[in-house]
């Protein structure tokens, strides 16, 4: 690399055993620091010459299609097929107590009161613990109930809220009507679970009539 | 004392006569006679181990923090009642808790340990290289003592909770003037006048990286710490005049950056003087030097965005961010490649000394990070590991391996040579070295594990398509790699201290008066050189442009370069101005980038002020508040975070961890203000398995509402708009916030829960949580109305409920029975 021709030569008065390169010197010493005259390594020049070439093209594309390779863009493709996936075979469900009843009933069914569980344990596992055994929230695995006399008035409950807030009110941009439906089949099917580490009955809870159903909901589960 | 020199022996050896192109120099009368200064190399190489013992202290402290909540939690379990009290006790302690003492783990290990390795090494290595005493001894010791000034005032305020908030960037304004007249005028003037007066011609490559370093680090300090300080009572404060996306990317600009120009240039640098010091081997290759060394400082700068990956910058910052971290990995390797075929033919050396072991695993350290860099700056790897451990181990990895063994390599290698004794031992360094190399591995393979882990179950979806996992289970199932973690960490202290011991005992043996070799060199005005000579392509049957391309291939203008700093540094300067400029300019005037959202309205001053116990606290340390467009996210979190959200966010608080979830949307779940109070009062109670720390003392502390109009002040000379608050009515912030507080304490009694908070620090904190994520699903307020926060009907359609969460419904137009004092 220097411009004249190079006769600088390593000091061979180096004497520790190892070898020291016989490549080309350049005639730079600095402090006694001398450098090689080697050119960049291939592999290292190819690659990094693959990197920009890779990064040119990648910039292209993202460039010509910004509209449809934006995070946005992706995203809302992807929550749109989710959703198709997730709501498609349901349909749109109402929380009234004939739907009610089938999700605890119907085996077929009862299968969705699992996407009822994880809604369950993403909002309101905090306050009810996500077992349902109850934390601020009341045991909701017992028997015993202070707001709710039929199935419908855990629809009410979420939707409404109680004790200023204590328990907050869900409202629809929260829950829409078919997630309603399936947290509040969720929570009727925990009655009566009695899942070890429960908070004690609150006192003013009393006992209710079961469900309006012919077997025992716990087995629905 | 032997000095290790190369070739024809050098001034360094103290023997008359220079090596000036190749040719030993005769005695000549003109030649002028200097003393290198080793004491101030001596004190910041003391400094340096010093800071680095308190700055793995403060992290092993921080990783124990993380593992307490889950001890205190096992003591219950087994009966340990009192044993557990006294845990809780020590973690609600509130100068030492995680949100504070990481930013002082993460500052020590940056700018005082690493900060005074770099100045140990570029004052011992700069005289050398240009063959003459540092400029100043004034201005050497004004930078040693000015910048350990920094260091504690950094220890005394990040503890109290004096913060700006920014990653690696916490320190409040004053302190930043300190930094920029340290840094600048007595480190950078410094080096600099000694360039200028150097009796070596040309500049050798560590000396262009140290260039790099000071101009380059001068630059992001000083535009990333641009603030209005807010001047109310005894408050050290400052609001960042970029708010939201623009904060973002100025923001890793800096961080990214400084990791660049702080950790990298200067430590290559050291490398490319130590490493062939300590081999006794010509530098690999020359071209190599210079090809690596303008494209590292070239694409460096380019490389931020990556840090906000699925974040609310525009995509097409994103897309640069990625694509030049990729086009960066083969210039960082040039660094690396240079460094380990310097070791050619001196491998057997490595066997026998400590100070090649330090430097060959730190080399490869610095391979094997900036290849993760690369792959981590890929949007589908980073989608995977971005806010998860991996991120952690990946520091670590450059921290600890390539930092770290650098720095006590080169301490190792100095100690003899600056005490002009022998090393007390060898033997204790080579136990030093194996401690550290396992602690780093102990460290960094269980957080790998973590991350990896974490990331995997955040996106683990259930057959419902719900997320698979609550969040507390993301963070236990990482807890025994927590423990493993704990125990490298402790490791690598173990070997700083070894290190440590053996510094002592060699300063022990020092001789009573240090001997001081006198140099001669000519002064450059009088040394003759041939200048460089354009040469002629040997090519003859092709086209011109080739023969350009092949004259141009030889790179011999740069040897020209070499010998004028002043036309040098100011192509540092421009190269790393073309990336800021392109970057951040457009980020700054394209409105599309930022698309304004109408019902985005500035924070009630009761907000802003809990906003600001938000940031003090370091809640940002373990909190993101970005929700990414990812749909293991949106049904985690909710509706992904949009830049228009963040327009008064000075400064922006997205974080790049999540410990705990992310706070984005907190607003807009179903948590009451009870809830926040028993949570702060204590997590583990609310969240089993949490391992947040108890803040009661948040219940206890008076919230100074007298504070509140200078805040307010801050803000309306940023431009956030406070029409309402302007000149003499800004005096209203105090009763508006008052009354905002007296309505959260309101509903917090009502739910049950304890009196008496209306003046408590807890109440703002609620009501930013309670503000949080939540004015993208309201209304636009109607125009002509105040554009400011109140008089804000959360929902009209819903005053009449009793049980409406009402964030902003206070302000001096609103008799306070107005306030609704309905709960959430």
């Amino acid at each position: 690399m220097s411009s004249t021709p190079n006769q600088n030569k390593v000091d061979q008065s180096i004497n520790d055993g190892g070898h020291v390169p016989d490549d080309p010197l350049t005639d730079h010493a600095y402090d006694g620091i001398q450098e090689y005259d080697n050119p960049t390594p291939g592999w290292w020049t190819y690659l990094w010459i693959a990197t920009i070439v890779f990064s040119f093209f990648y910039w292209l594309v993202f460039t010509l299609a910004p509209k449809d390779a934006g995070y946005a863009t992706r995203y809302e493709i992807a929550a749109a097929r989710d959703l198709k996936k997730t709501f498609g075979e349901l349909g749109e469900l109402s929380p009234d107590e004939p739907t009610l009843i089938a999700f605890l009933t119907d085996a077929e069914k009862a299968r969705w009161l699992k996407f009822g569980e994880s809604l369950f344990k993403n909002k309101c596992s905090t306050c009810h613990g996500s077992e349902g055994t109850g934390i601020n929230g009341t045991n909701l695995t017992d028997d015993k109930y202070i707001h709710v006399k039929q199935l419908t008035d855990i629809v009410d409950v979420i939707s409404k809220g109680r004790n200023n807030g204590a328990m907050p009110k869900f409202e629809s941009k929260d829950l829409n009507p078919t997630e309603m439906t399936l947290v509040a089949a969720y929570v009727a099917s925990l009655r009566g679970t009695n899942k070890p580490g429960g908070k004690p009955a609150e006192p003013n809870a009393v006992t209710i009539d079961p469900w309006p159903t012919n077997r025992p909901v716990s087995s629905a589960r | 004392m032997s000095d290790a020199t190369i070739g024809a022996s050098g001034a360094s050896s103290g023997v008359v006569g220079g090596r000036e192109g190749g040719n030993v120099l005769e005695y000549d009368a003109r030649m002028e006679k200097f003393v290198y200064d080793d004491k101030i190399v001596r004190m910041f190489l003391f400094a340096m181990i010093g800071w680095g013992i308190v700055a793995f202290l403060v992290g092993l402290i921080v990783a124990l923090l993380l593992m307490l909540p889950g001890i205190r939690q096992w003591c219950y379990d087994n009966g340990w009642v009192a044993m557990g009290d006294f845990l809780k006790t020590a973690l609600s302690f509130p100068y030492l808790q995680f949100g504070r003492l990481r930013p002082l783990h993460t500052n020590a290990a940056i700018f005082a340990f690493a900060g005074n390795a770099i100045f140990a090494g570029i004052y011992y290595s700069t005289q050398r290289l240009c063959k003459t005493r540092m400029a100043s001894d004034l201005l050497s010791k004004l930078h040693f003592w000015g910048w350990q000034l920094i260091i504690v005032s950094a220890a005394l305020t990040l503890p109290l909770g004096i913060t700006q908030g920014k990653e690696y960037a916490e320190l409040e304004w004053p302190i930043d003037l300190m930094i920029a007249v340290v840094w600048l005028v007595f480190f950078g003037g410094n080096f600099f006048w000694t360039l200028l007066k150097r009796r070596e011609r040309h500049m050798y490559v560590a000396l262009w990286f140290y260039i790099a370093t000071i101009v380059t680090v001068t630059i992001l300090h000083v535009f990333n710490n641009i603030w209005v300080p807010v001047f109310g009572g005894a408050l050290v404060k400052s609001y960042s005049i970029y708010a939201g996306a623009q904060d973002a990317m100025m923001q890793w600009w800096y961080g990214h950056n400084a990791v660049a120009f702080f950790l990298t240039t200067p430590f290559l640098g050291m490398m490319y003087y130590f490493l062939p010091k300590a081999a006794q081997r010509p530098v690999f290759s020359y071209k190599l030097s210079i090809i690596h060394f303008w494209s590292l400082v070239f694409i460096y700068i380019w490389a931020g965005p990556h840090h906000l990956h699925y974040s609310p910058i525009a995509d097409w910052a994103s897309t640069l961010g990625m694509i030049f971290s990729l086009m960066l990995w083969m210039p960082s390797w040039g660094g690396m490649i240079n460094g380990l075929l310097t070791l050619r033919g001196a491998w057997h050396k490595v066997a026998s000394d400590p100070v090649l072991k330090f430097f060959v695993v730190a080399i490869t350290f610095y391979g094997m990070s900036t290849f993760e860099g690369p792959m981590l700056s890929i949007k589908a790897v980073n989608g995977l590991a971005h806010y998860t451990d991996w991120i952690i181990a990946h520091v670590h990895s450059g921290a600890l391996g390539w930092n770290g063994m650098l720095a006590f390599g080169m301490m190792y290698w100095l100690l003899p040579r600056l005490y002009q004794t022998k090393l007390f031992s060898t033997r204790l360094a080579e136990v030093h070295f194996w401690v550290a190399t396992i602690g780093i591995l102990i460290y960094i393979i269980p957080i790998y594990v973590a991350g990896i882990t974490q990331g995997l179950m955040w996106r683990a979806m259930n057959e419902v398509g719900q997320p698979q996992y609550e969040f507390v289970e993301t963070v236990s199932a990482i807890m025994p790699m927590y423990y493993l973690r704990a125990i490298g960490g402790t490791l690598f202290l173990l070997g700083a201290l070894i290190g440590f011991y053996n510094f002592i005992r060699t300063w022990m043996a020092r001789p009573a008066v240090y001997e001081e070799p006198v140099h001669q060199a000519l002064p450059l005005a009088l040394a003759t050189f041939k200048p460089e000579v354009k040469p002629v392509s040997k090519l003859n049957t092709v086209a011109d442009v080739a023969k350009k391309i092949d004259v141009f291939s030889t790179m011999w203008f740069h040897r020209v370069w070499e010998r004028m700093p002043v036309k040098f540094t100011l192509f540092v300067i421009i190269s790393v101005a073309i990336a800021s400029l392109l970057e951040l300019v457009p980020t700054f005037v394209i409105r599309s980038n930022i698309p304004t959202i109408a019902s985005v309205q500035p924070y009630t001053p009761l907000e802003l002020y809990g906003r600001d116990v938000y940031i003090a606290n370091g809640c940002y340390n373990c909190h993101s508040q970005n929700v990414r467009p990812m749909l293991a996210e949106t049904k985690r979190y909710g509706e992904y975070s949009k830049p228009g959200e963040f327009i008064y966010d000075h400064p922006f608080q997205w974080g790049s961890r999540r410990i705990g979830p992310d706070l984005h949307r907190v607003g807009t779940k179903p948590l009451t203000e009870d809830w926040h109070v028993r949570h702060f009062e204590d997590p583990q109670q609310s969240v089993p398995g949490s391992i947040m720390p108890p803040y009661p003392w948040l219940m206890t502390k008076k919230l100074d509402f007298e504070s509140i109009p200078a805040r307010i002040r801050a803000m309306q000379i940023l431009g956030v708009p406070y029409p309402q608050y302007e000149g003499d009515a800004r005096g209203n912030t105090v009763a508006d916030a008052r009354a905002q507080a007296a309505a959260i304490a309101d509903r917090v009694v009502k739910q049950g829960g304890q009196p008496g908070l209306e003046d408590k620090e807890v109440v703002a904190l609620i009501a930013y949580m309670n503000r949080l994520g939540t004015d993208l699903g309201k209304p636009a307020p109607t125009p002509g109305e105040p554009t400011a926060p109140a008089p804000v009907q959360a929902d009209a359609n819903e005053q009449s409920d009793d049980s409406t969460k009402t964030e902003a419904a206070t302000s001096s137009s609103l008799p306070l029975g107005q306030i609704q004092s309905g709960g959430r």
